[in-house]
């Protein structure tokens, strides 16, 4: 078994772990971080994108409010080009009665949110597809952000710090010392989800940032911790129906928010208290719901062509908490368990929000620190992470960086303006198992026909291991790219892709083009599923057309392989059933 | 006044139009789009598994009778669907579009894109050379960047079936000198004999002695047929054309082949005709009103034949709310109302997917009946696609059921309606 020493382990590859293993390295501490799957994988990979200004939380929650107004200038200066500049209307519409918006300007004044209440004549001059009974309308400075480029981004600052990730490394259990009252934790047992090889690492501290799945991390050296799990459900529209971001100036709840994230529009959420954070099941009545109150933000927005359902988890925490997760407080929640349950040399960090995992990871490094009792100060609000000097990212970015070097016959994903050699790049040097890291890694799938096209290109080009390169004429290849390291950052960038890697390391780690394949078509059909009818089901069928009829690959030669992801597909056949792990308890 | 309108330009839509044509019938198609056809491979899959099956049918007429009692292919006399698909191989021929079989009663195994053998009952002449034969290797050879086809992957899966084959890839500039060309656009620049003679000096530098070559099908767009010949003379060898993602150049090779056919025929096919409308008396349907331009257009027959295809012709549309309907005369259909039914936790699953089973229930003579079997309208038939009780693609029949049920209904049509006492 190998053994790896370190001073901090971190689990969980979310916003708030690869936060905390940042934060961590820029302190001189060594760290590894393990993620089961691949990083954003769990909530992280599954929110609405919603850069918060605070607005949402100011009336209900001031202490959450005044975090995210923080955060979110932070993160302007540290994560600048993950990061939409589209600001944020809060719109009262006539079924928001009440004294709530005089309350919500109130709020924003005291805790410093921004605040701005604009002629409703602006208001649909920058936005025409407003409900135009929307009576009032405030604006404050949220944002639309990128958690999969931002979470890769911050990765990379902290390898350049120094710190080691290992992605599809999936926690077997904490190893503890010790008897009653003087236990602690010291490090995991680790097993690769791909070669099944397990290893030990040993750390002075570890941090348990593994969001929904924390109580399942801390129940393995028998700590309880209850988690909440609220399961929030999203809606992508396939068209960008608003360029700001739009709330509802009321008390949060369902559908409520309309985020404009790329080429899409998202709408959500729920909050629905769940058992199991790998078990959510999207019900028809959550999307009817999603609609119904978008149809409210923007009207006729139900009818638009709707790409995609998927749920999230929110790692809610409340000591002792009983009720709805709805309204379990969005506090971060960083649990001492040296002080709360004896045993030393481990932290939880749950809760929160994606604006605040900066914060949530500087919080957590300060009690590591006291805890392990050394002085080192948090960097991370003044350290930009790699690829910040692009600006805040705008919606025209691919298009331009396409037509400007003549990269229409590359294009793999045409919905997303994919080019062959940002797969090829991503591939190479993103530690990739399956094509959804791809997707998560470039945006592969992500489009209107949801993998329809490019699920089988990207297949072909993975097993093509890189030698059916394009041809390229001369002042394409002189175009300067990446050299030496290749730029995480950069990822989603056309121009910065073209051409070979001058290493090409290859960090494919598995490789079977019919798994691969197989795998992606399945996991577009699970968002799919809640949501077809009308175009997106005849896109559907075409689909169908192609990958069963023209290619055949439900009768590919057989083989023996699984992929990390098969277990996942052990399913109940029946229509309507649900999709669950085998052996699961329903 | 003409004798049938028929709705839908898809194959079940044109052989139709082309049969009653052939009777003598004055017949005019109108259609919103194209047709399936410039998707699929271009080859006539006939049927080519059974619902939960996972080995390929060998011989889709004996395999028939395990369908479903109420299956299109159950309608039909057997020896009345051979004679459809021996009609249709003989009207392609004469449009210079040869299309092969294995014995007229067994189905062949040809290389899909993914290098999987699909089951194919005919197969145009250059697809058909790709049938699956140890003793004959093929060098599957593409052309580098070309982003619909992918030689090593097809390799890989060929060699895991059995079939001695490697790869090969040919500069791209061989076929075209600006990047950003698909299919369609590659194979219009092999109709050009420069073109082809570059394509023959770079393949005789990678072919080997006993190798059979497939290639993406490129081969020619409006020259197919001298593209092939040549090809095969200059390089002395067998060459053969295997389908690519989407658009597809032997489907468009098709459709063009039978329009020029109907053309000929003095059959007009109008594409860019939405239905938005109709009028009954009676049992019997008045006109259709199509979208146009200028004015709402009126189209009245003796005869309606509905061609429009299922969920991807367009021919059915469904809403959140569960509701699932024919789009032009309201049919009753046989899909779920109800969207908890319509789909199977798995993408792949060998039963398929409940909402793409359902259709328009039809009578023996192919009329659209209501739930207690009786036509809906005396006038309306009903074919392809939008037929009822099976699911095209999951069993690879889509074209099968096209053809063999496109001629079955104008058949009917033609004997079973007296147009001169309509008319009178």
């Amino acid at each position: 078994m190998n053994k790896i020493s370190t001073d901090i382990l971190v689990i969980g590859g979310g916003s708030t772990g690869t936060g905390v293993a940042w934060d961590a390295a820029l302190r001189g501490f060594r760290v590894v971080l393990v993620e089961k799957r691949d990083l954003t994988h769990g909530t992280t990979g599954r929110y609405h994108g919603l850069l918060h200004s605070g607005g949402r939380y100011v009336v209900k929650d001031p202490q959450s409010a005044i975090e995210c107004i923080e955060e979110n200038r932070i993160l302007r200066r540290t994560h600048t080009h993950c990061i939409e500049d589209t600001s944020g209307f809060f719109v009262v519409t006539p079924e928001d009665e009440g004294d709530y918006p005089d309350r919500f300007r109130a709020a924003c004044a005291k805790t410093g949110i921004p605040c701005e209440e604009i002629p409703l004549k602006e208001a649909f001059r920058r936005e025409p597809l407003l409900n135009p009974r929307i009576n009032r309308v405030f604006e404050v400075p949220d944002g639309s952000a990128d958690s999969f480029l931002a979470t890769h981004a911050t990765v990379q600052a902290a390898r350049q710090a120094g710190a080691q990730i290992l992605i599809y490394h999936e926690v077997v259990g904490l190893l503890t010392e010790g008897g009653e009252g003087d236990r602690r934790v010291t490090g995991a047992r680790v097993r690769d989800a791909v070669s099944g090889e397990e290893t030990v690492i040993e750390a002075a501290m570890t941090i348990n940032a593994s969001g929904a799945w924390a109580g399942q991390i801390a129940a393995t050296a028998g700590i309880p911790v209850r988690v909440i799990p609220g399961k929030g459900v999203m809606v992508a529209v396939n068209h960008r129906l608003v360029n700001t971001v739009i709330n509802r100036c009321k008390m949060p709840a369902d559908g409520d928010i309309l985020v404009p994230v790329h080429t899409v529009a998202i709408i959500g959420t729920t909050d629905e208290r769940v058992t199991d954070p790998e078990l959510l099941p999207i019900e028809p009545w959550e999307v009817q719901l999603m609609l119904d109150e978008g149809d409210k933000l923007v009207p006729g927005m139900s009818k638009a062509r709707i790409l995609r359902a998927w749920a999230g988890v929110r790692p809610l925490y409340q000591e002792g908490y009983a009720g709805d997760s709805r309204d379990a407080t969005r506090a971060l929640a960083l649990l001492d368990h040296q002080q709360r349950d004896g045993v030393s040399g481990f932290l939880t960090i749950t809760g929160g929000k994606w604006t605040t995992f900066r914060l949530m990871a500087q919080t957590t490094m300060d009690k590591a620190c006291a805890q392990l009792g050394v002085e080192r100060a948090c960097r991370t609000a003044d350290t930009p992470v790699p690829g910040t000097e692009q600006g805040y990212y705008w919606l025209g970015h691919r298009l331009h960086e396409v037509e400007e070097h003549h990269l229409q016959g590359d294009l793999v994903c045409e919905c997303e303006l994919v080019t062959r050699a940002m797969i090829e790049q991503a591939a190479q040097n993103n530690p990739t198992v399956t094509l959804d890291d791809l997707r998560r890694d470039v945006r592969l799938g992500m489009g209107p026909c949801q993998g329809g096209f490019c699920t089988f290109r990207a297949a072909g080009i993975l097993a093509e291991g890189g030698e059916g390169r394009g041809a390229r004429d001369e002042e394409e290849a002189a175009v300067p790219s990446a050299t030496s390291e290749w730029e995480v950052a950069y990822m989603q960038s056309p121009k910065h892709n073209i051409g070979a890697n001058g290493a090409r390391r290859s960090n494919r780690r598995f490789d079977n083009p019919n798994l691969l394949l197989r795998d992606f078509l399945q996991e577009r059909w699970r968002g799919l599923t809640p949501v077809l009818w009308g175009r997106q089901l005849k896109q559907e069928r075409l689909d169908e057309l192609i990958y069963l009829s023209v290619m055949n690959v439900d009768h590919l030669p057989p083989d023996d392989d699984t992929s990390p992801l098969t277990e996942f597909w052990q399913f109940d056949t029946t229509p309507g059933a649900t999709a669950h792990k085998e052996g699961d308890e329903l | 006044m003409i004798d049938l309108l028929v709705l839908g330009a898809g194959l079940s839509g044109l052989v139709a139009a082309l049969r009653a044509a052939e009777e003598g019938r004055r017949v005019k198609v109108i259609a919103k789009g194209m047709g399936a056809h410039h998707w699929n491979a271009g080859t006539i899959d006939v049927l080519g598994y059974l619902a939960g099956d996972e080995q390929p049918v060998e011989a889709p007429w004996t395999a028939m009778a395990r369908l479903e009692d109420d299956h299109p292919y159950q309608l039909i006399e057997r020896d009345a669907a051979r004679a459809a698909l021996t009609w249709f191989q003989t009207l392609t021929a004469r449009c210079g579009l040869g299309y092969a079989g294995a014995d007229g009663e067994r189905n062949m195994l040809l290389p899909s894109p993914a290098g999987a053998w699909r089951p194919v009952f005919l197969a145009p002449a250059a697809q058909a050379g790709g049938e699956a034969d140890a003793g004959r290797p093929m060098l599957i050879v593409g052309l580098e960047g070309m982003r619909d086809f992918y030689p090593h992957f097809i390799v890989r899966n060929l060699t895991a079936a059995g079939q001695p084959a490697r790869a090969a890839t040919l500069p791209w500039s061989v076929v075209s000198a600006a990047r950003d060309r698909n299919s369609v656009q590659l194979a219009a620049l092999l109709d050009e004999p420069a073109a082809q003679q570059r394509l023959v000096s770079a393949l005789k530098l990678v072919a080997q002695p006993g190798e059979r070559i497939g290639l993406p099908a490129i081969l020619g767009l409006h020259r197919h047929t001298e593209v092939m010949a040549a090809l095969q003379r200059e390089l002395k060898c067998p060459v053969f054309e295997i389908p690519t993602l989407p658009p597809s150049v032997p489907g468009i090779r098709l459709t063009t082949a039978l329009r020029h056919e109907l053309e000929r025929r003095g059959v007009r096919v109008e594409v860019g005709m939405e239905v938005i409308g109709f009028h009954a008396e009676g049992d019997a349907i008045q006109w259709v009103e199509t979208a146009t331009s200028a004015r709402p257009l009126r189209h009245r027959a003796a005869a309606y034949l509905l061609a429009t295809g299922g969920v991807l012709g367009g021919g059915f549309s469904s809403d959140p709310g569960g509701r699932f309907w024919e789009t032009i005369f309201d049919l009753p259909l046989t899909v779920p109302q109800d969207r908890t039914q319509w789909f199977r936790p798995l993408f792949l699953d060998p039963q398929g997917q409940p909402a793409f089973r359902g259709g328009v229930s039809v009578d023996s003579s192919f009329q659209p009946v209501d739930a207690d079997g009786r036509p809906v309208y005396a006038n309306l038939w009903a074919a392809g696609g939008a037929l009822a009780h099976a699911d095209p693609i999951l069993e690879r029949s889509l074209e099968g059921i096209a053809i063999v049920t496109g001629v079955a209904a104008a058949d009917a049509i033609v004997r079973e309606r007296d147009f001169e006492g309509v008319r009178g």
